[in-house]
C-alpha cells in the first residue's frame, strides 16, 4: 500500500485483551486489542527472544511466559526484569544443580531490553502496520 | 530497564491485588513514588519487591510475609489501622492519609 502499511490481521480476528501472532516481510509481529485500541510489537522477548504472545496482557502490560519480563506494549518500553525462579526448598540432584547455577550465573549478564514497535491503523475491519515505521 | 519503568509496573499491578481487599494506593503521590523506589531497590538486591518498612529476617517463611503487597497476611492488623504499615496502601474510604496512626498489631489488641 502507497501510505506503508500493510494488512495484518482482521480487527475481528483478535477478542479485546487479546494477541495473535502474525508474519509480514519476515517480521515477526504480534498485534494486540488493548480494549478495542490496537497495538502491534515485535513478537520475540527484549529477553531471552521467547514468543511473547504465549504471555499474558493486561492493560497494555505483557507478560513474556518464559521469565515473566514484562513491557507496556503502547511504547515498547521494557518494565521489568525476569521474575528469579524458586524451586522448592527440597535439594535438587549435585548435576542439576550445578547446571541451573551456570544457567543463573549467565543470565545475570542478560539484559531486558525494550521491545520494537510498529504504527498499527483500523480499516475496512483490517489492522494495519506500518512495518516501515518500527521504533 | 530503569527504576521508573519498574515503579510503573509495580502501581498497575499492585493496584489490581488491592482493590479487591479494600485498599488502594494513598493518595500521598510523593510517599507512593518514595516507598515504590525503595522497593525496586529491594527488589534489585533480593530479586524480591519486599517492604522497604520491615525487617528481614533470611527465614524464608516470615520474609515472604512482607513482600509487598503484604496486606493478606496482616489483613486484620492493617484493617484495624486502615493502611499498611508503611502506609503505602490505605482503605479505599481514606481521604487524608495523615490522620492514620501507625499502630502496632499489640496496640489494637491483635496480640
Amino acid at each position: 500500500m502507497s501510505d506503508g502499511f500493510v494488512r495484518a490481521i482482521s480487527a475481528a480476528d483478535i477478542a479485546p485483551g487479546g494477541m495473535k501472532a502474525v508474519e509480514l516481510d519476515g517480521q515477526e509481529i504480534i498485534v494486540c486489542n488493548c480494549g478495542g485500541r490496537y497495538y502491534a510489537v515485535q513478537r520475540r522477548c527484549g529477553h531471552m527472544n521467547a514468543p511473547l504472545d504465549l504471555g499474558t496482557l493486561d492493560g497494555t502490560y505483557l507478560t513474556c511466559p518464559m521469565h515473566c519480563a514484562q513491557f507496556d506494549v503502547s511504547s515498547g518500553e521494557a518494565l521489568s526484569g525476569p521474575v528469579p525462579g524458586h524451586f522448592g526448598d527440597e535439594a535438587v540432584p549435585a548435576r542439576l544443580g550445578q547446571y541451573l547455577q551456570d544457567i543463573g550465573m549467565m543470565m545475570q549478564h542478560v539484559r531486558t531490553e525494550s521491545i520494537r514497535t510498529y504504527g498499527t491503523k483500523v480499516e475496512g475491519g483490517w489492522v494495519q502496520i506500518a512495518l516501515k515505521s518500527a521504533q | 530497564m530503569n527504576i521508573e519503568s519498574r515503579k510503573k509496573a509495580l502501581r498497575h499491578f499492585f493496584a489490581k491485588v488491592v482493590e479487591p481487599m479494600g485498599f488502594k494506593f494513598t493518595p500521598d503521590a510523593d510517599l507512593v513514588e518514595f516507598l515504590l523506589e525503595q522497593e525496586v531497590i529491594l527488589e534489585g538486591k533480593h530479586g524480591v519487591p519486599f517492604c522497604p518498612c520491615q525487617p528481614l529476617r533470611n527465614e524464608r517463611v516470615h520474609d515472604m510475609q512482607i513482600v509487598c503487597p503484604c496486606i493478606p497476611f496482616h489483613r486484620q492488623h492493617f484493617d484495624a489501622i486502615k493502611r499498611c504499615w508503611c502506609g503505602l496502601f490505605v482503605h479505599k474510604d481514606v481521604v487524608d492519609p495523615d490522620t492514620l496512626l501507625q499502630l502496632s498489631a499489640k496496640e489494637v489488641g491483635l496480640e
